[in-house]
């Protein structure tokens, strides 16, 4: 077996396979070999070729070039690889990249060996590559890593600004460097302002390749620029006329609550008078029903007359008219506070204490004061009506009328009734171990008049809300189903310098 | 053993002043009764009186007026406020100014009760 194959025509056909025009001339410059690619690329047939030079082949002008090249080959031996341009017989032109070289046979004779390569492709891309990189809005460059940049598409030169110069184009190069401490070796993409040489500043996304191992001795980096100075610029005047409108929004939503909030004082002011009138003239006979019914107990007691049932549902009546009465004037009592600092925790203890006698045997309460004897400004009265209608409220979700359990375990009905300072506030919270507010009652329950009692205003909780934003405060509600409800009033540990003011004013 | 007092009801509402008075009556106390502000001025000057219970909003004169008329000629006098409205600014200066108390109407008997019997202790 050979190493190498000696058969003549298997290296022929092997030359004949290669995508590669190749031709040889001997010392005359006259063809002695050529390969079907070099065939296709002059146009004629081997048999034409063979034995005929440059002269008979190529139009004078060529030829005389392509001899005169040829001969300084031969003769010195020089290495030439050139790109050319070919026109063959049928008038196509072809680039190639031409490969002169000399070599000799094994007598010592020198021969010319030329290779081609059809570079048609190869320009084609080219020129779709510029077109494309002339014609995107987006300047481009090729980052060389020894050499800077080797090529930049006419926008990319514009944003050098000057002249577009290796100078401006360094420049700039240098700036986006400083921008980014990786930029253009490792790919990135960051944002940042250039401003070429006599341009305004504009803001631009700066994308880098990376450096990118072309098959070349050096690596390269493709970088694009794209301007965004207009998109930033719509943005801003985007973003500033959202925050226009949103400020637009605000005042005219802020008008539409100072609307309402006018007429509700209005009507508040009326209601106010009204129910102060109706209060009046109401508890004026309520008293004389009771003062008599007490008198007829009296009188009666012993008598064995059996009327205490009677007489115990008219003393019941008057107590559901006098809790409605004092609802009502809750509620609608919006004339200022008269706030005094003093110590919640001892206050708190007072109410506590005597609303704990009117509440049902069964009902444990836990008082827990954790303000530390720290001073509070608050209005008394009002507060007091407050906590009232928050221990009553909870008394009346864990227990019905009839004593009856509402509670959801086998626990005893029980209050925790707490204070704690928490950011600046001081709260009072009453959490009761009922069975919960379900959810269409929680969404609601701030309104005045919603009730969900067979008896009831329905003011009783919006009064509560309404004394806590009185102070400055507000009322939180927070509830579980089957796991009872918490109510919490929090307090400004100061009220506001406003309140103070309208007092030294008053004082 | 308590004494028996004299007490002055003052109450616009014929009913209310009515009922107190059977009541403290039935107490074994002498009552007298007033119907305005003025009225309870003049009971007040014609008759010794241990206590007295007002009404405050009377026409003639309301209740603190004419508690602050009757303490002008008689510091000791001892009064307690009834009223339909809870604790204004009226009943504020009355307080401060030596009242014994405020009743919310309708009026807890048994309190009521309580306070006459410290009076006659």
């Amino acid at each position: 077996m050979e190493k190498r194959i000696s058969d003549l025509d298997l290296l022929l056909k092997i030359l004949e396979e290669l995508p590669t025009s190749i031709y040889v001339k001997d010392s005359d410059l006259r063809f002695v070999f050529s390969n079907a690619q070099h065939n296709r690329l002059v146009g004629k047939t081997e048999d034409q070729i063979l034995g005929l030079s440059d002269a008979e082949l190529w139009p004078a002008e060529q030829a005389s070039e392509f001899l005169k090249n040829d001969g300084l080959i031969i003769e010195t031996g020089e290495l030439l690889v050139k790109e050319e341009v070919v026109t063959n017989e049928n008038g196509l032109q072809t680039p190639i990249m031409t490969r002169k070289a000399r070599i000799f046979d094994s007598a010592g004779r020198p021969y010319l060996i030329g290779t081609n390569i059809d570079l048609s492709n190869l320009r084609k891309r080219e020129n779709q590559y510029k077109a494309l990189t002339e014609t995107v809005p987006v300047g481009v460059a090729q980052i060389d890593e020894t050499d800077g940049i080797t090529f930049a598409n006419p926008l990319f030169n514009a944003y050098c600004g000057g002249d577009g110069t290796e100078m401006d184009q360094s420049r700039m190069l240098e700036k986006l460097k400083q921008a980014n401490s990786v930029f253009p070796g490792q790919a990135c993409k960051f944002e940042t302002v250039v401003q070429g040489l006599g341009n305004q500043p504009r803001t631009v996304i700066v994308i880098s390749s990376g450096w990118l191992d072309l098959g070349d001795l050096t690596r390269s980096a493709t970088v694009s620029l794209i301007d965004i100075s207009q998109m930033t610029e719509l943005q801003r005047i985007n973003e500033e006329v959202s925050r226009l409108n949103r400020e637009l929004a605000d005042n005219v939503s802020r008008l539409a609550e100072a609307k309402d909030e006018l007429v509700k004082r209005g009507r508040m002011e009326q209601l106010g008078q009204l129910t102060a009138t109706v209060a009046h003239e109401l508890r004026n006979p309520l008293g004389a029903v009771r003062t008599s019914a007490f008198l007829l107990e009296r009188k009666l007691k012993d008598k064995g007359l059996n009327v205490e049932t009677q007489l115990e549902r008219i003393n019941k009546g008057i107590l559901r008219c006098d809790n409605i009465i004092t609802q009502l004037l809750d509620f609608s009592r919006s004339k200022q506070l008269s706030c005094s600092s003093s110590d919640i925790d001892v206050w708190l203890t007072g109410i506590v204490e005597e609303e704990a006698k009117k509440l049902p045997q069964n009902v444990a309460i836990e008082l827990l004061l954790g303000l530390d004897g720290k001073m509070v400004p608050f209005d008394p009265a009002r507060l007091e009506r407050a906590v009232i209608n928050m221990i009553s409220n909870a008394v009346e979700a864990m227990v019905s009328g009839g004593d009856q359990l509402l509670t959801s375990g086998k626990e005893p009905p029980k209050l925790i009734i707490s204070t704690f300072e928490k950011n600046d506030c001081c709260s009072i919270r009453i959490v009761d171990n009922g069975p919960g507010i379900p959810a269409e009652v929680l969404g609601r329950i701030r309104e005045p008049l919603f009730t969900t009692k067979s008896f009831g205003t329905g003011l009783g909780i919006p009064a509560i809300e309404q004394i806590a934003v009185q102070h400055g405060g507000r009322l939180d509600i927070e509830t579980e189903i089957g796991g009872g409800s918490t109510f919490t009033i929090w307090l400004p540990m100061q009220q506001p310098n406003s309140d103070r003011l309208e007092k030294e004013q008053a004082a | 053993m308590s004494k028996q007092l004299n007490i002055l009801v003052v109450d616009d509402d014929a009913a209310n002043a009515e009922s107190l008075a059977e009541l403290f009556e039935l107490e074994n106390h002498r009552v007298i009764v007033a119907y305005d502000g003025q009225q309870a001025i003049e009971a007040f000057s014609m008759n010794k009186v241990d206590v007295g219970f007002f009404d405050v909003m009377m026409p003639n004169k309301n209740g603190v007026d004419s508690f602050m008329e009757i303490r002008a000629t008689n510091p000791d006098a001892r009064i307690y406020f009834m009223t339909g409205y809870s604790a204004d600014d009226l009943l504020d200066r009355a307080v401060k100014e030596g009242a014994l108390g405020v009743f919310s109407k309708p009026v807890d008997l048994s309190r009521l009760l309580q306070a006459v019997e410290k009076e006659a202790a």
